[in-house]
């Protein structure tokens, strides 16, 4: 079948990736010094004092700082995606979420976001043992059990509002931030935004582990269910539902920027960072 | 503490019956009370009418205003550029970013504001001049963390420096920014984009009302 072939793309994509996420370590600060939009060239003592920014519970400690350099290699590429998935969102995806927030009432608009939410908790659970994080990995595989037996296969979520089935959410791109894997360097990419070498490996991996992907990995053929097109149609629906949620909030940093690019790339690597400090 | 802060502050007390929050001076409170004050701004029925907004927005940045150190906001963001200004350029700089900055955010807050509901998770102390207030803000089921940070000014009294929304912290951002510009080119021209910015903006807002 169709499979055999986009299998073994997989395969070759993350090895690609494996092999320059290590060979990406070094230029990666390096090469950073050449943007000067960066915190790169500031130093401890050219950078205002602020005491939260250090907590000691953050294993990588001082090299905090450094961590937030993320080499830009590609930036004038980065940029063109940057622009494309800003028309993207303006002359598609904008339209077709607030539409659909008109017609699709609020219940609903959560009840989907809620199972799809429940549907990717192995994926987080697997983080969180990856990561060593027992009571959080508790708590998922809690929230799981009760959400897709008592809460409909997780239309609902009835365990909202206690905080310890509730815990950080984990994925790949931070499971290698907690085992000190460098970010390599900015990407954008078409459609799904702005990421890193190391948190685009994440997002492959993650891929993988969830639910449906991981059945078509190991063959299982369950019909329709593990078809490209249900796919497709599942992945889009989840983004225009989240997005019917946060309209507004892209346009307002982007409107609150001198330069959106530079604006959202340092919000990117900022939230990663905070994180994987959680 | 200006005459803005006291009416922040009576407001405050007539829209709560919690008592001795509002006189305590811990960092907490002085976020909760220009908070609760802007909420009841935006539910005031007087506001609903059309061509208020204006009205409504000035009202908004009197109680808000006080809340943050805009000099130290100014100074953070600049960061190591901020000894290539001189002293007008700085008091120029810090005025005309303030001005962005309240108009960017009083606009999201009144075009959005839902009933959302603002959770107080806690403080933390650094020191007995550095603080950081934890806050939810819970929107459908969304919530977003939003934390304050908080500098003890001469007059004794806390000051917001940097927030910090979702890990991502609003000075680092721009520093960023302005950092690349001020690389190549001079803070007259830094602060001339942010009038530029500044004036195209009140022009949309005086067409929205």
């Amino acid at each position: 079948m169709a499979m055999k072939p986009r299998r073994s793309f997989l395969v070759v994509v993350v090895v690609v990736l494996m092999g320059s996420l290590a060979w990406a370590d070094l230029p990666a600060t390096a090469s950073a010094d050449a943007s000067p939009g960066d915190d790169a060239a500031a130093t401890a003592d050219s950078v205002p004092f602020d005491p939260f920014d250090n907590p000691s519970e953050n294993r990588s400690g001082e090299k905090d700082l450094m961590m937030q350099v993320v080499a830009d290699p590609f930036a004038g590429l980065n940029r063109a995606m940057f622009v494309f998935n800003d028309k993207l969102y303006f002359w598609v995806l904008k339209p077709v979420a607030s539409g659909y927030r008109v017609v699709v009432p609020t219940p609903v608009r959560v009840s989907v976001k809620d199972f799809f939410f429940n549907l990717l908790s192995p994926v987080r659970f697997v983080n969180c043992i990856f990561q060593g994080k027992w009571k959080s990995a508790e708590g998922e595989f809690c929230r799981f059990m009760v959400n897709t037996t008592a809460g409909c296969l997780g239309l609902y979520n009835v365990v909202r509002d206690k905080p310890q089935f509730n815990p950080p959410e984990e994925d790949f791109g931070q499971t290698l931030g907690y085992w000190n894997v460098d970010n390599g360097f900015f990407i954008v990419w078409p459609l799904f935004g702005p990421s890193t070498l190391r948190d685009t490996v994440g997002s492959l991996g993650d891929w993988a582990l969830n639910p449906v992907s991981f059945m078509q990995l190991v063959n299982v053929d369950a019909g329709q269910l593990t078809s490209t097109t249900t796919n497709v149609v599942a992945y889009s629906v989840r983004v225009v539902n989240d997005t019917s949620f946060r309209i507004g909030d892209y346009e307002t940093l982007k409107n609150a920027s001198l330069d959106p690019y530079e604006a959202f790339r340092n919000a990117y690597i900022q939230n990663r960072l905070s994180k994987i400090a959680q | 503490m200006s005459l803005k802060h006291m009416i922040g502050a009576l407001a405050f007390f007539m829209l709560t019956t919690i008592p001795a929050a509002a006189i305590s001076m811990e960092p907490m409170a002085t976020i909760k009370a220009p908070v609760d004050a802007v909420i009841a701004i935006l539910n005031d029925p007087q506001y609903k009418v059309a061509g208020t907004k204006t009205a409504q927005r000035d009202e908004i940045w009197k109680v808000v205003y006080p809340m943050f150190d805009f000099d130290e906001i100014s100074k953070r963001t600049v960061a190591r550029y901020w000894s290539d200004f001189n002293d007008s350029e700085k008091a120029a700089f810090t005025d005309v970013f303030a001005q962005f900055l309240g108009n960017t955010y009083i606009d999201k807050i009144q075009g959005e504001y839902h009933n959302e509901q603002i959770v107080y998770l806690g403080q933390d102390f650094y020191s007995d001049t550095y603080a950081e207030v934890k806050t939810q803000i819970v929107r459908e089921t969304l919530s977003t963390p939003v934390n304050y940070r908080m500098i003890k000014g001469g007059e004794g009294r806390w000051m917001v420096y940097d927030i910090i929304v979702e890990g991502v912290s609003l000075v680092k951002n721009y520093r960023t920014q302005f950092a690349s510009i001020l690389s190549k080119d001079k803070p007259a021209q830094l602060i001339q984009r942010l009038n530029e910015k500044l004036t195209e903006q009140n022009k949309r807002l005086a067409e929205n009302g």
